[in-house]
């Protein structure tokens, strides 16, 4: 578990559509988040991206999605660029942190279950001037999902990388 | 933790508004209102202190938190310097600039410099 909360860290969610992407330094500090569709050549340019915000955004952590836990299902190339991203992000000396989505919810809803527009609901309310206009309309059985979920899913991500608060 | 260079996209980002928009009340003309502000975002430029002096009127935030990682670097280097008049002027007292300099010297050591 982190101790120290004066360090900037990189969220990355690599998913189907491209990736979302979020910046903090310190719990309650978002700094950045968006979200980058990738249509053709996916891997090969969703790796440039992540590499363009590790260089740009020098963080001192990365953390990316536990994609190898049972609780996840991830497809096979999604997987790959995962490793991909790992390998390129220890080539920079920056140390890499997986979080499993049942950590994300475990530290956001306070149970280990819950919805993707719960979690991104609790997240708007957390950070209200940067996400709150950017809250997709909750999902419906005929829909796709919006891309504007990536950001949440980063946002997700980085906030279950601090501590919780007692 | 060294801060980045500045924090305007986020603070931009914070009021909804686009790079043209923030040019516009920057007070850029021409068709390139939102390219000079987009370079500034990605510290390709530093911008005039009349620039940094208006997105401090826009976004409502101190200069130095905006630009946050560039007045660490002064601070810095302003205390780097106050250690070695520190040095210089250890025979000469007068309180007031004595206590001035041991207070600017005292952050180089509490922010000690990587150059």
């Amino acid at each position: 578990m982190i101790k120290n909360k004066h360090i900037r860290i990189l969220a990355i969610a690599p998913l189907s559509r491209g990736l979302g992407y979020a910046l903090m330094e310190g719990p309650d500090k978002l700094v950045a988040s968006g979200n980058k569709s990738i249509l053709r050549d996916k891997n090969t340019k969703a790796l440039a991206w992540a590499n363009r915000f590790i260089q740009f955004y020098q963080p001192d952590v990365l953390v990316l999605p536990n994609v190898t836990a049972a609780d996840t299902r991830r497809a096979a190339r999604i997987k790959t660029l995962h490793r991909k991203i790992i390998a390129w992000a220890g080539k920079k000396q920056v140390k890499v942190r997986l979080v499993s989505v049942t950590q994300v919810r475990t530290q956001l809803l306070g149970a280990a279950k819950g919805t993707k527009f719960a979690v991104s609901q609790m997240l708007a309310e957390k950070f209200p001037a940067e996400l709150g206009t950017r809250l997709p309309p909750k999902r419906r059985p005929w829909m796709s999902e919006d891309p504007r979920m990536d950001i949440f899913d980063a946002v997700g991500l980085a906030v279950a990388f601090w501590p919780k608060d007692k | 933790m060294k801060s980045l260079p500045n924090y305007l996209q986020s603070q931009r980002k914070r009021l909804s508004l686009s790079q043209e928009e923030a040019g516009f009340l920057l007070g850029i003309g021409g068709m390139g209102k939102g390219e000079k502000v987009c370079r500034d975002e990605s510290f390709a430029r530093e911008p005039s202190l009349q620039d940094a002096l208006a997105y401090e009127a826009i976004y409502g935030v101190p200069v130095r938190e905006l630009f946050a990682g560039l007045y660490q670097q002064a601070e810095q280097k302003v205390a780097a310097r106050a250690k070695i008049l520190n040095f210089r002027k250890r025979r000469k007292l007068d309180a007031r600039k004595q206590a001035t300099i041991i207070q600017l010297a005292a952050k180089a050591s509490a922010n000690p410099s990587k150059e």
